[in-house]
């Protein structure tokens, strides 16, 4: 079955043609959507939301990206079920168009990816992120190892989970807490956390378990040549952890 | 201790409420123009005399080429505007102010203030504001809006 898959571009949008590159390499039949097309995602079976800094992150990282038409398209398709993968301020335009956690209506965002802690510095960063959801509760997921750790990069000065103490409970207990920052080899502590992110959170679920907002990038760790623990000698251009989400997810495509 | 409140507007165009206007069009809200100044709520033991000029000398808020710098009232929003703060922002004056601070301020706190205007040019309507607030301008998970 085909996988086609809208790598959604809108103005102020970094990190593309890596995304694009990995979903190929993946098997995915991918292609760069602009927003002043937003008709033709109509197509597609599913988005992927790159990182950047749509529309200069004006009012809010996010903000004005989440109201766009474009993003009228990837709403719709996701309440049709079609998966949604948001990566950094991808990740930050599915919180403010609500998809994420999506415990409120569309548009009504409850959490936010926001300023760094314990200084609201960029910072980047490479790091492990630890899969803290059962694999087949995301259909994103679902090809990954249960605690699955994917090496990505964090670049953002926005990256921290802020929400109420309550809906921080409720993300949490709602299972949608899909991953968070860990150590190579596991372990789970504020160390291994870059921006002091609420329950160490680096990604996102909605309750469907079709759309994941992933706040690091897997894609900048997807070849050896980005990946900093890679073996001496290792072939630069052989896959490396961060290719793992992005084969779990073009499966889940095709599936 | 005496509270002052200065409004930083761009003597430039402001795209940032160009891109916010046609947003709150598009949302279907009656904007017909849209006013963004940063807003500075100061605890000022300094001389009120000298406020203005002490606060376009630091250069981490204020740049001469860009930026005007008007003296508040009150340290109210006014008829037509929402105040946009963060809910967790520290008003510690180092961390806003940069490293040296403003002689005389003790404590700052920061808004972005967003003032709306009706198609007869006059201030919106609190229910218009209230609009722009709730479907734009606030997430109200990480901050608040006076209006």
């Amino acid at each position: 079955m085909s996988a086609r898959i809208a790598v959604v571009l809108f103005p102020g949008t970094n990190s593309e043609d890596e995304t694009l590159r990995l979903l190929r390499d993946c098997g995915g039949d991918a292609e760069l959507v602009h927003w002043s097309r937003p008709a033709e995602l109509r197509d597609f079976d599913a988005y992927v939301l790159p990182g950047g800094f749509a529309y200069e992150d004006r009012i809010r990282a996010g903000a004005i990206a989440a109201h766009d038409p474009a993003m009228d398209e990837v709403i719709a398709g996701a309440q049709r079920g079609k998966l949604v993968l948001g990566i950094c301020n991808g990740a930050q335009i599915l919180l403010e168009a609500g998809l994420v956690p999506g415990t409120a209506p569309a548009r009504r965002p409850t959490a936010a990816f926001t300023h760094n802690g314990p200084i609201p510095h960029f910072v980047c960063r490479h790091v492990y992120v630890k899969l803290a959801i059962d694999p087949s509760r995301c259909a994103i997921t679902r090809a990954l190892s249960p605690a699955a750790i994917i090496p990505a990069w964090t670049a953002n000065g926005e990256g921290r989970l802020a929400a109420t103490p309550e809906h921080l409970d409720e993300i949490a207990g709602g299972g949608h807490l899909a991953f968070v920052y860990a150590h190579a080899d596991g372990r789970v502590d504020a160390r291994a956390n870059p921006n002091e992110s609420a329950r160490g959170c680096a990604g996102l679920v909605n309750r469907e378990g079709n759309v994941l907002a992933l706040m690091p990038h897997p894609e900048r760790d997807a070849w050896n040549f980005n990946h900093l623990d890679r073996p001496a000698g290792a072939d630069p251009l052989t896959p490396s952890g961060g290719a793992e989400l992005f084969r779990s997810f073009v499966a889940a495509v095709r599936a | 201790m005496r509270p002052a409140a200065a409004a930083i507007g761009l003597r430039i165009p402001d795209n940032a409420a160009y891109t916010a206007l046609v947003t709150l069009r598009r949302l279907g809200i009656a904007v017909e123009r849209l006013e963004r100044n940063e807003i500075w709520v100061f605890d000022d033991d300094g001389d009120p005399a000298t406020l203005a000029s002490r606060v376009e000398a630091n250069e981490t808020v204020f740049n001469p080429n860009k930026h005007r710098l008007a003296l508040l009232e009150s340290t109210a929003p006014r008829a037509g505007e929402a105040w946009i703060g963060e809910l967790d922002a520290h008003d510690e004056v180092r961390e806003h102010l940069g490293g040296k601070g403003i002689e005389g301020i003790r404590r700052a706190r920061r808004y972005v203030a967003w003032r709306l205007f009706d198609r007869h040019g006059s201030p919106a309507a609190r229910e218009t504001v209230a609009a722009a607030v709730n479907r734009l301008l606030c997430n109200p998970a990480i901050e608040e809006a006076i209006f």
